[in-house]
C-alpha cells in the first residue's frame, strides 16, 4: 500500500513538472500585427485607369508632369547603375522594406490608416471639475489628443485619403501610359526585379505618388502621425528603388504628382462643413427643445460627467455623391414615438434580450462592437475589404477605386444618418429603462437610426457591386452588424431595419457614380 | 447524501487545515478537505497605466467569487489542491452589465521536497508547487472591468521556502512564474500596446509574483500577514480614457491579512476569513477585499 502510494506520488509529480515544462516552454505565443500581403502581382495592368473618371480633379491632367529625360540619356543612365549598385548590398532592414510595400500600398496605407484611427478614436477625458475639452488641431499631441477618431471623422477620413489616393494614381496612370517609360528592371538586364514587375509604365512611380499623397493627406487628418506617415512614405519610395521598379526620376515625378492632388483634395476637405460640426451648447439645448415641442422625450448622454453630443451637426458635412436636398430626400421616416405602445414593445425586446443575453448572441455584440478604441464600423468594413481586394489582386489604381467607393458610400451614410440621428434626438434604450444594461459601450449620441446599420448596408451594398460572387456573403454580414446592437443593448430593432434601408439609399447614389466610371 | 459525506469526514477528522497553492500548509495522508470560500472584492479608483483615477461610468465596481476548493493528501509531502470559482461583477454607475459565470477550473500539485531542523528553533521547509488552471464555461474576456476573467490557460511553478520556528511563528518566501496562453477574441482586430493587431489572436505577457509571509500557528490557528507583488512581463498600458484590455500589463502590490480557525470540539470544521487591500498598483483597480470560508476535512 505505501509503495503502490509512493508510486503513485512518484507519477504526480513526474507528470506535472512533464506538463508545466511543456507549457511553459512550448509554442511560440507571438503574434504578428499585420494581416499577411503577398507580393501584389496585378491580375491587370488596368492600363486605361488615366481615362476613368476623376472625382475631385478636373482632369487626370490638371497637375502637370513634365517629360522625362529619355532612357538613352546619360543621366538616366546614371539612375540605373545607382539601382545596381544599391542591390549589390541590400541589408536586412532594406529587404524587409521591401518586402513589406510589395504587399501592394493601397492596401498597406489601408492597414496604416486603420491603426491611427484606433490610435485616435477615444473620447476626451472629464476635467476635474466635470467638463470636457476639445481635441485641438493646433495642439495634437495634448490631452485629449486630436483628432478624436470617432466614426463620423474616421469616415470622412478613410473617405478623402482613399479618393485622393484614388485620384492620384488615375492622373499617375495618365502620365505613365503618355510617356511610356518601363521600369528599370524591363529596361536594364542587370537590374534584378525583387518584386513583380509588371508592363506598367513606371513614370511618375505609383509607389511615390501614393506616399506623396497619403502623407499630405495624413498630416492634415492625423497632425501627431506625422513623423510616422513620412518615415512610411520615405519606406515605400526607398523599396520601390530597391526592388527595381522605379528609378530616382520615377519617384520624384511621382512624390509631386502624389503631394500636388492632395493639396486639390484637401481644399475639398478643410471646407465641407466639418470643422462646424460640433456646435454649441445653445444648438444642442435646441436640438433637445425641438424634440419636447413634438412631444418626444429628448436624447440624454448617459455619461457621467455628462458629455456633449458626438458631431451634431455632422448631418451638414459635404457629401460625395449626394446633394445636401438629396441627404434630406433620403431620410428615413421618424421613429416610433417615445411614448407610443410600439416604443414600448420595442424597448421591451431589448430588455428581455439584454437579460437573456445567449453565448453566441454576446459574440456577435462583441464582433462587430467596433468601439471607442477600435478603427470604428467603416474601419471594420475596410478590414473585410482589403481581404477582397487582396484575393481579387487588384491593380493599385483598381484597389483605390474600391476603397475610394467604399469608403464615399459610408462618408455619405454617415453623414445622412448623422442628419437623421441629430433631427429626431431620440433616446437610447438605456435612457428610457434604466434597466438596460450593455454588453458593449453606449455610443453617446442618439439612437435613431442604427449608425452601424447604415454604414453596414451602404458597405454591403458597393462590395457586393465590386465582388458580386460574396454579395449575399456581405449582405448577411450586414444584417449580423446591425442586428449585433440588438444583442448589444444599444439600439431598438427599428433603429436597425430603418438605418440598413437608409444605408440602401444611400449607397445607391455612389453606385450610380460607379457605373458609369469607365472602368472596365 | 453530500452532507452525509461531509460530515462522515468531519467526523474522522485529526488535525486539520485549509491550504492553497501558495502556502506551506499540506493535509495529512489520505486526509481530503473540501469547502466554500467567498470572496467579495471591491474597487473605485484604478489605475489608467499609471495614473489613479476614479469613472464616474463605472462608480465602484463588485467582484464576488463563491469558490468550491478540495485538498487531498496523498501523501504528507504530496497534495492535490483543486479550486472551481464561480464570479459575478457589477458596476454601481453606468450603463454596462455585469457579467457572472463559471471561472477557471485550477489543479495543483505541492511537493515538499526537504524537511530539515535548521538551528534549534525551528523547521525549514523547501516546496515545490505546479499547477494549471482553464476556463470552464464561454465567459467573455472583451468586456474589462466587467469581464470575470482572462480566459488564458495558465500553468504556474512555484518555489516556496517556509521556516517555521517551534514558538509558533513562521516566515514563508516564495517566487512563481506563470506561462499564460494566447486569448482569443470574437473580433478581428484590436488596438493595445501602441499598435493595431489584424488578428482575433491576443498574446498574453507572462507573470511572476513574489510572496512574503509573516504568520502564527498554534493548536487550530492559523494567522498568516502577506504581502505580495505581482508584475506581468509585457502588455501595454490603458491608454486615455480606454477601457481595459485583457493584455494590459496588469501589476500590483498587495497586503493581505487572514485568520483560519479550526473548530476545537469539530476538528475537522476550519474557519477562514480574511482581507486584503491593493497598496499600489497599474492596469488594476486599487480594491479591498473581504473573504470568509468554511472547509471541512477528514481522513478517508
Amino acid at each position: 500500500m505505501r509503495i503502490t502510494t509512493r508510486r503513485f506520488a512518484r507519477r504526480v509529480t513526474a507528470a506535472s513538472v512533464l506538463a508545466a515544462g511543456a507549457l511553459l516552454t512550448s509554442c511560440d505565443k507571438s503574434i504578428t500585427d499585420l494581416e499577411p500581403l503577398p507580393p501584389l502581382a496585378a491580375a491587370s495592368v488596368d492600363a486605361t485607369a488615366g481615362n476613368w473618371q476623376m472625382i475631385v480633379m478636373t482632369s487626370p491632367s490638371q497637375v502637370a508632369v513634365a517629360a522625362p529625360t529619355a532612357v538613352t540619356s546619360d543621366a538616366y543612365k546614371a539612375e540605373l547603375a545607382a539601382i545596381k549598385v544599391a542591390q549589390a548590398s541590400l541589408t536586412s532592414a532594406q529587404r524587409a522594406k521591401i518586402d513589406y510595400w510589395a504587399g501592394g500600398g493601397v492596401l498597406r496605407w489601408n492597414q496604416v490608416l486603420r491603426g491611427l484611427v484606433a490610435k485616435y478614436n477615444l473620447p476626451p477625458a472629464p476635467r476635474a471639475d466635470g467638463s470636457y475639452v476639445f481635441p485641438d488641431a493646433n495642439n495634437p499631441f495634448g490631452d485629449p489628443a486630436f483628432p478624436f477618431a470617432n466614426p463620423p471623422y474616421a469616415a470622412r477620413a478613410y473617405s478623402y485619403i482613399a479618393v485622393a489616393q484614388y485620384e492620384a494614381l488615375k492622373a499617375a496612370w495618365h502620365y505613365k501610359y503618355q510617356y511610356n517609360r518601363a521600369s528599370p528592371a524591363k529596361v536594364d538586364a542587370g537590374i534584378r526585379a525583387l518584386v513583380p514587375v509588371s508592363d506598367l509604365p513606371s513614370y511618375p512611380s505609383e509607389d511615390a505618388v501614393l506616399a506623396g499623397v497619403t502623407v499630405a493627406m495624413l498630416q492634415t487628418l492625423f497632425p501627431a502621425a506625422l513623423e510616422e506617415a513620412t518615415t512610411r512614405g520615405a519606406d515605400q519610395r526607398e523599396a520601390a528603388l530597391l526592388s527595381g521598379k522605379a528609378t530616382s526620376t520615377d519617384l520624384a515625378a511621382g512624390l509631386a504628382l502624389g503631394r500636388a492632388v492632395a493639396t486639390l483634395v484637401l481644399a475639398r476637405m478643410t471646407t465641407d462643413g466639418t470643422g462646424n460640426a460640433i456646435g454649441n451648447a445653445t444648438l444642442w439645448a435646441a436640438m433637445a427643445d425641438s424634440a419636447r415641442a413634438r412631444g418626444e422625450t429628448p436624447w440624454l448622454s448617459l455619461e457621467a460627467p455628462v458629455r456633449p453630443p458626438m458631431l451634431p451637426l455632422f448631418g451638414n458635412v459635404r457629401t460625395w455623391s449626394m446633394t445636401a436636398a438629396e441627404v434630406v430626400a433620403v431620410r428615413p421616416a421618424a421613429p416610433y414615438p417615445t411614448a407610443s405602445a410600439e416604443m414600448k414593445a420595442d424597448l421591451a425586446e431589448v430588455r428581455r434580450t439584454t437579460e437573456k443575453l445567449t453565448n453566441e448572441q454576446r459574440a456577435i455584440a462583441q464582433k462587430w462592437n467596433d468601439g471607442a478604441g477600435t478603427y470604428t464600423p467603416p474601419g471594420h468594413w475596410n478590414d473585410i475589404a482589403a481581404d477582397h481586394i487582396r484575393d481579387a489582386q487588384f491593380s493599385e489604381v483598381r484597389a483605390a477605386r474600391a476603397f475610394a467607393l467604399l469608403n464615399m458610400a459610408m462618408h455619405d451614410a454617415s453623414v445622412a444618418c448623422w442628419e437623421a440621428k441629430f433631427r429626431y434626438f431620440n433616446p437610447r434604450p438605456s435612457q428610457l429603462d434604466p434597466a438596460i444594461r450593455t454588453d458593449i459601450g453606449l455610443p453617446n449620441f442618439p439612437a435613431y437610426p442604427s449608425g452601424h446599420s447604415t454604414f453596414s448596408a451602404a458597405a454591403s451594398d458597393v462590395l457586393g457591386y465590386l465582388f458580386p460572387s460574396e454579395s449575399a456573403n456581405f449582405r448577411a454580414m450586414a444584417d449580423e452588424a446591425g442586428m449585433s446592437r440588438l444583442y448589444g443593448g444599444i439600439h431598438y430593432r427599428k433603429d436597425i431595419e430603418e438605418g440598413k434601408a437608409h444605408g440602401d439609399r444611400v449607397a445607391a447614389f455612389t453606385l450610380r457614380f460607379a457605373q458609369s466610371d469607365r472602368a472596365p | 447524501m453530500l452532507y452525509r459525506a461531509l460530515v462522515l469526514l468531519a467526523g474522522t477528522a485529526g488535525t486539520a487545515q485549509a491550504q492553497s497553492l501558495d502556502d506551506a500548509i499540506f493535509m495529512d495522508k489520505r486526509v481530503l478537505c473540501a469547502g466554500l470560500v467567498y470572496t467579495r472584492e471591491q474597487w473605485t479608483d484604478y489605475w489608467e497605466g499609471t495614473l489613479k483615477r476614479d469613472n464616474g461610468n463605472i462608480g465602484t465596481v463588485t467582484t464576488q467569487q463563491a469558490a468550491f476548493m478540495t485538498a487531498y493528501g496523498v501523501t504528507g509531502r504530496l497534495n492535490v489542491i483543486a479550486s472551481l470559482p464561480y464570479v459575478s461583477t457589477r458596476a454601481s454607475q453606468g450603463v454596462l452589465q455585469g457579467q457572472s459565470g463559471s471561472q477557471d477550473l485550477s489543479v495543483g500539485v505541492k511537493y515538499n521536497a526537504l524537511s530539515t531542523p535548521l538551528t534549534s528553533a525551528g523547521t525549514l521547509n523547501v516546496i515545490g508547487v505546479a499547477s494549471f488552471s482553464v476556463p470552464t464555461s464561454d465567459y467573455t474576456a472583451d468586456f474589462y472591468p466587467m469581464s470575470i476573467g482572462s480566459r488564458s490557460k495558465r500553468a504556474t511553478g512555484r518555489a516556496l521556502l517556509s521556516f517555521q520556528a517551534h514558538n509558533g511563528i513562521y516566515v514563508n518566501a516564495s517566487g512563481a512564474y506563470t506561462r499564460r496562453g494566447n486569448v482569443t477574441l470574437e473580433r478581428p482586430a484590436y488596438y493595445t500596446d501602441g499598435q493595431l493587431f489584424l488578428s482575433n489572436e491576443v498574446q498574453m505577457p507572462d507573470v511572476r509574483d513574489m510572496m512574503l509571509t509573516v504568520g502564527y500557528q498554534r493548536r487550530g490557528l492559523v494567522v498568516p500577514v502577506t504581502f505580495t507583488q505581482q508584475r506581468t512581463l509585457g502588455g501595454g498600458d490603458i491608454r486615455r480614457q480606454d477601457m481595459p484590455f485583457v493584455s494590459n500589463r496588469m501589476n500590483f502590490s498587495r497586503l493581505d491579512a487572514r485568520v483560519q480557525y479550526t473548530l476545537p470540539r469539530l476538528p475537522g470544521v476550519v474557519l477562514h476569513a480574511g482581507g486584503s487591500r491593493i497598496l499600489d498598483g497599474r492596469n488594476v483597480g486599487q480594491s479591498t477585499t473581504a473573504m470568509v470560508g468554511l472547509l471541512l476535512a477528514g481522513k478517508l
